[in-house]
């Protein structure tokens, strides 16, 4: 429980880190706020007043107290582009984003477990070859390639799903479905062929340790050896190793969804980028920080669960 | 070195040899005005004698424009890793080597930046200095930093604590020889391979930047820009996205298996 | 042969790599008689375990191939069947059920994520088809066989959750769970302590005796073959050199191979009488003038080089966001002793008890919490980092893992050299003279130097870590299990070298070990350790053959040795188990007070 405890305060502390950098990093932009919200044709006087008004003319250190104190207490701010609450546009996004994010990790696992521990079992023979040449075609193309190859090929010629859009799963699930298909076909290619290469590395390196030559010195089928005694101890590694990835697919997304015009997280912070949206920009990478954070602590969490090791060490 | 002789090595070298050659002998050999010259009345050409890869929208002539794009995206990808490694390798050298209360600071600040996905750091910093060449290096290098300082740390970690280190420290040797003579030549091999692995990741992230517009500007002919630019013709003219895809795919390819089979003969961990 | 339980006629095993194929073993017959134990010894690479994982049809899955030979086995229902051309699903059938099997790495034995209960049953549910309760009350009877103390609860708990020597005896309990008629036991005690290792000895020789097991015992250790075997098959490279029952190997070998072997085994007891070390006898190196090197040494004025005074070290445990310390492994507690000029004191006790950390924490290599330490008069935890690095050229230190302790990327003259250029103790020609007579003086040919630690064996290299300790002319070397990890017939020729550098040069040596009869050997004082505190310590004849501390009497009645009439592990032996030593902050530990005994012999009364 201390763990528990000592991990979320851990947690918080390198939420103020996160705030801390993306304030930073924001704030060497050379774009002006109040000139974006008025426009460059605007009163240089009105285009003051409103500078002192947001506040534009403090110290770096007092704007940065306003900011943070805005996103504690849930005053997130306008978004200059959408005209909008930001808050209000980050929660329907996210939602969107998580849809693909979750397919897709579910795919790239349910495809990458098998083929790494078959690669493992046969280590070194055709098998092995097949899955690390699989994978290393998977790794080996920018993923935006693979969605513009999958709208050519089951958008455009077999025109069996979408090549664009997205529909709110509570509105329309098959729509949703549908939509969120083929960006997170993509997005678990590149995922699975990393995958599968940790998959296979970790059980290789379980299938030499002793306790599996002890499992078949017991007489255990090699069903039983590899799947269950193998497997098991696979399981946290692997998780471990998936949960990182959320990381990474939380970049990915920005191209995927950019592409296939879902308008999750990552569309968003790619409209926040291309438009220089102030507040907009500081909002959305600080939330996919965040995000990619509490992600990695309950991935670890879920470690305590699966492993006894830790759970009672 | 057998391990080179294998298929997947020998391929691997020979790519990693090819790609290497052709970025720097193209811009030699070729006009650089080939790569922007416009054939007005041969646009979205597929592949044929005068032009051996097809044309793009513009009538320009793709094999010159993949060959002269190779100078661009190894360029931004060698220079970003370079800056990756010059800056990673004291982090993660000193954390490692360190310990102690340097360590849990420069690492909380390391992990930290990890949770900015890489492609989202490079993103916004390109966008904050404004997207060109130069600034894209500068934020892939910035972005893959945490990556390399993290393992390069857990490596110098790992020597750290060897005895011929301890013996080292017995004899008298300095901090400053013992990072130079023992820590680095024990941890230079993950560092090479590491390297060798994230000019792969660099290409893929010039290709990513480049497609959103925050990359490599027009006109300049990079692989990134190509597969955008390809975009809306791709259905009419399938070549025009598929010429720099694969070149893309190829050197990745290419460095991924140089990678491995580096891995397997320079890392003492994996024999 | 028609009665034996197994009989092994011209096994011959391959293995492929990537340099081709390579011979595992060839030519192997020897038989196993039901109820009999046999021991297969031999050093590293000699292919003893090839030969027992054959036996189960286990050496496929490392690559390894029967290609020749006859493996029968006779099993329960008197039929022969064998092994090496048994289909696969008949040997699942054999394996853990007609012939089980112990291996040498306790805490990986085990799979980490299961229970034990569920690691015990899933063999018996198997084979047996017993029902989930059933298996369960089996393993209930099994847990109480092996003496593990409240079995109800240890079949609820994980593998971590056990101490070594526990979770061995799970894993004997597993192999026997079926009853089988042959127990194949691979080096099953060299991972652990010697106390730990002579209760399993012992339950290994009871289940023999109660259940009428074969057993198949594959070791290095000549002392462990002479408490255990029936009979001895010796092995080098591949190959049987000779085979014969306990008493006939080691009284009457008949092959140089094995008589080398048996020289190069120090056998406790063997020094009684004597007061000072005495190199050991090798075969090829009788040499009269050699042999009495280490006695030549005129005795003096014993005059004191180290002296340590109430040294304490302990290591922080840290916890929380911050990484504080939130309580401490008090490594050293409260030790004193002084080592003479030109002689050896050996810090002798079980893993964990410190003696490393006091060794290193007499070189500052790490920081000792209290304490003085006297080098030649000179107060070392008194000195700022430069004066310590200057310092450190009076004493050495040479570490246990002869394949880490070299930097794999240096040449081995740069090594030697180092340490002389740090100090600018030599430069050019000068410099590269005195790295050659360094090699010759560890008797390594000179073209050893421009090579890399790869290109060496494992003594070889440990000969280069002592060169490049004697390179600055040190008083003292702390010698920190430097001969734990080589081949016993390596073993001796070091230790011999590392006498006679004491005997030509005057050195000190703080011999730290877990091996008892190496130290008797090596050692003019002995001090005991436990739980961070020096138990007794004296006189090496003193403390070794009138023991006076009820630790040091355990430890010394648990070495195994290397006579097969002086048997010692036949009844259930149960030692006390070591308790944890780490202590909340602020635990404040008595000090510790000694009674002498005899002149110069104290031991620890509070």
């Amino acid at each position: 429980m201390t763990y528990v405890l000592n991990r979320l305060l851990s947690l918080i502390l390198t939420l103020f880190l996160i705030s801390l950098i993306t304030f930073a990093v924001t704030n060497i932009l050379p774009g002006d706020v109040a000139m974006m919200i008025m426009g460059t044709q605007s009163n240089p006087e009105a285009l003051a007043g409103l500078r002192q008004s947001l506040g534009l003319n403090d110290p770096l250190l007092v704007q940065y107290g306003h900011w943070i104190g805005g996103m504690l207490t849930g005053d997130w701010g306008n978004s200059l582009i959408f005209k909008k609450p930001i808050a209000e546009l980050l929660g329907q996004k996210m939602m969107a984003s998580a849809l693909i994010v979750v397919m897709s990790m579910t795919f790239a696992l349910a495809a990458a477990v098998p083929l790494g521990v078959w690669a493992a079992v046969h280590r070194d023979k055709w098998q092995d070859t097949t899955a690390s040449a699989t994978s290393l075609l998977g790794v080996s193309l920018p993923d935006f390639f693979w969605g513009i190859v999958m709208i050519l090929v089951f958008a455009r010629w077999l025109g069996w799903l979408p090549s664009s859009g997205y529909k709110d799963p509570a509105v329309d699930l098959l729509g949703a479905l549908r939509h969120a298909l083929l960006p997170s076909l993509a997005l678990g290619l590149g995922l699975m062929a990393h995958l599968t290469r940790m998959t296979r590395s970790t059980m290789t390196g379980i299938l030499g340790q002793e306790f599996i030559r002890v499992a078949r010195a017991k007489g255990l089928s090699e069903g039983t050896v590899v799947w269950r005694y193998g497997l098991a101890n696979a399981v946290g590694p692997v998780i471990t190793v998936a949960g990182l990835q959320i990381g990474y697919l939380f970049g990915s997304i920005i191209v995927m969804e950019s592409l296939f015009n879902f308008t999750g997280m990552g569309w968003l912070t790619y409209q926040a980028l291309l438009n220089r949206d102030v507040p907009l920009i500081q909002a959305t990478v600080f939330v996919i920080a965040a995000v990619v954070m509490i992600v990695n602590l309950i991935v670890d969490l879920l470690y305590l669960v699966i492993d006894p090791r830790i759970r009672l060490g | 070195m057998r391990k080179f002789l294998t298929p997947k090595g020998l391929i691997g070298l020979v790519l990693v040899a090819l790609i290497a050659l052709v970025g720097i002998l193209a811009p030699v050999l070729l006009d650089p005005a080939l790569a922007t010259k416009m054939y007005m009345t041969a646009r979205l050409q597929p592949p044929s004698a005068a032009h051996l890869l097809g044309t793009d929208q513009l009538g320009r002539d793709l094999a010159v424009r993949v060959l002269m794009g190779a100078r661009t995206s190894l360029e931004i990808a060698v220079v970003a890793v370079v800056i990756s490694v010059l800056l990673g390798l004291p982090l993660g050298m000193i954390s490692g080597y360190a310990g102690g209360g340097v360590d849990n600071v420069l690492m909380r600040l390391v992990d930290t930046l990890l949770a900015f996905p890489a492609l989202l750091l490079a993103l916004t910093i390109s966008a904050v200095l404004g997207p060109n060449i130069q600034n894209t290096t500068i934020a892939i290098g910035v972005a893959f930093t945490p990556y390399l300082a993290r393992i390069i740390r857990g490596e110098a970690l790992r020597v750290a604590q060897m005895p011929y280190v301890e013996a080292a420290r017995a004899a008298g040797t300095t901090n400053l020889a013992m990072l130079g003579r023992h820590i680095l030549p024990n941890i230079l091999p993950v560092v090479i391979v590491q390297a060798t692995i994230s000019l792969a990741f660099a290409i893929l992230a010039e290709a990513g930047l480049s497609f959103l517009g925050l990359g490599t500007q027009p006109p300049a002919a990079s692989w990134g820009l190509m597969i955008q630019a390809s975009r809306d013709y791709l259905e009419k003219a399938p070549w025009t996205g598929l010429v720099p895809g694969a070149a893309v795919a190829l050197t990745v390819l290419g460095l991924n298996m140089f990678g491995d089979v580096l891995r397997d003969v320079l890392d003492p961990r994996s024999k | 042969m028609t009665n034996a339980l197994v009989s092994i006629d011209k096994l011959r095993v391959e293995f492929s790599t990537d340099s081709g194929t390579v011979i595992g073993v060839e030519d192997i017959s020897f038989a196993i008689r039901p109820g009999e134990t046999v021991c297969v010894v031999g050093e590293s690479g000699s292919g003893k375990s090839v030969t027992s994982l054959s036996l189960m049809r286990l050496v496929e899955f490392g690559g390894g191939r029967i290609t020749s030979g006859v493996l029968n086995f006779k099993r329960p229902d008197g039929s022969l069947l064998n092994v090496a051309t048994a289909d696969a699903d008949l040997m699942q059938a054999i394996r853990g059920n007609e012939i089980g099997m112990i291996f040498q790495e306790p805490m990986t034995s085990l799979n980490p994520v299961f229970t034990i209960e569920r690691q015990l049953t899933d063999g018996l549910r198997r084979h047996k088809g017993l029902s989930a309760d059933a298996a369960r009350g089996r393993a209930l009877d099994l847990l109480r066989a092996v003496r593990i103390p409240e079995p109800e609860r240890r079949l609820g708990q994980y593998p971590h959750e056990l101490s070594g020597g526990m979770r061995q005896r799970v894993v004997i309990a597993m192999a026997i769970a079926c009853e089988p008629q042959l127990l194949i036991a691979d080096e099953p005690t060299t991972a652990l302590d010697v106390t730990i290792q002579a209760e399993i000895l012992a339950l290994i020789n009871r289940l023999k005796r109660e259940r009428g097991m074969a057993v198949l015992f594959i070791t290095h250790d000549m002392a462990v073959v002479a408490q255990m075997a029936d009979r001895v098959v010796v092995m080098y490279r591949g190959r049987i050199v000779e085979t014969g029952t306990v008493t006939e190997i080691f009284e009457n070998p008949r092959q140089d191979y094995t008589k080398a072997l048996l020289a190069a085994v120090p056998k406790l007891g063997e020094m009684a009488g004597t007061t000072r070390p005495e190199k050991m006898r090798l075969i090829g190196d009788d040499n009269p003038a050699t042999l009495r090197a280490a006695q030549t040494a005129t005795p003096r004025q014993p005059q004191v080089l180290l002296e340590v005074r109430n040294l304490t070290t302990r290591f922080p445990v840290k916890g929380g966001v911050l990484r504080r310390t939130v309580a401490q492994v008090h490594a050293v507690e409260d030790v004193s002793f002084e080592l003479n000029v030109g002689e050896t004191l050996a810090l002798v006790g079980e893993s964990g008890c410190g003696k490393s950390s006091c060794g290193r924490s007499i070189l500052r290599l790490i920081e000792p919490a209290s304490g003085q330490i006297n080098i030649g008069g000179r107060d070392i935890r008194a000195l700022n980092d430069h004066d310590l690095r200057r310092a450190r050229a009076d004493m050495q230190m040479v570490f246990q893992d002869p394949f880490a302790s070299l930097n794999p990327y240096m040449r081995l003259r740069e090594q030697v050299s180092e340490p002389l250029r740090n100090f600018g103790l030599a430069t050019g020609a000068d410099l590269q003279d005195r790295v050659a007579q360094l090699f010759d003086r560890v008797r390594l040919p000179r073209e050893f130097m421009t090579r890399f630690p790869h290109e060496l064996s494992g003594g070889q290299r440990q000969r280069v870590a002592i060169a490049r300790a004697l390179a600055v002319n040190p008083k003292l070397i702390v010698a920190d299990e430097a001969v734990s990890a080589l081949d016993v017939s390596v073993q001796a020729q070091v230790l011999n070298l590392m006498m006679d550098l004491q005997a030509d040069l005057g050195l000190s040596y703080l011999f730290i070990s877990h091996d008892m009869a190496v130290v008797e050997r090596v050692a003019h004082h002995v001090g005991v350790m436990y739980l961070g505190r020096i138990v007794e310590i004296g006189p090496r004849a003193a403390v070794m053959e009138n023991p006076q501390h009820s630790y040091t009497r355990s430890l010394l009645s648990a070495v195994p040795v290397a006579d097969p009439r002086n048997r010692r592990f036949r009844d259930d032996l149960s030692f006390k188990p070591i308790v944890s030593p780490i202590h909340p902050l602020g635990h404040r530990p008595a000090p510790s007070i000694y009674t002498q005994v005899a002149p110069g012999h104290l031991v620890l009364t509070a």
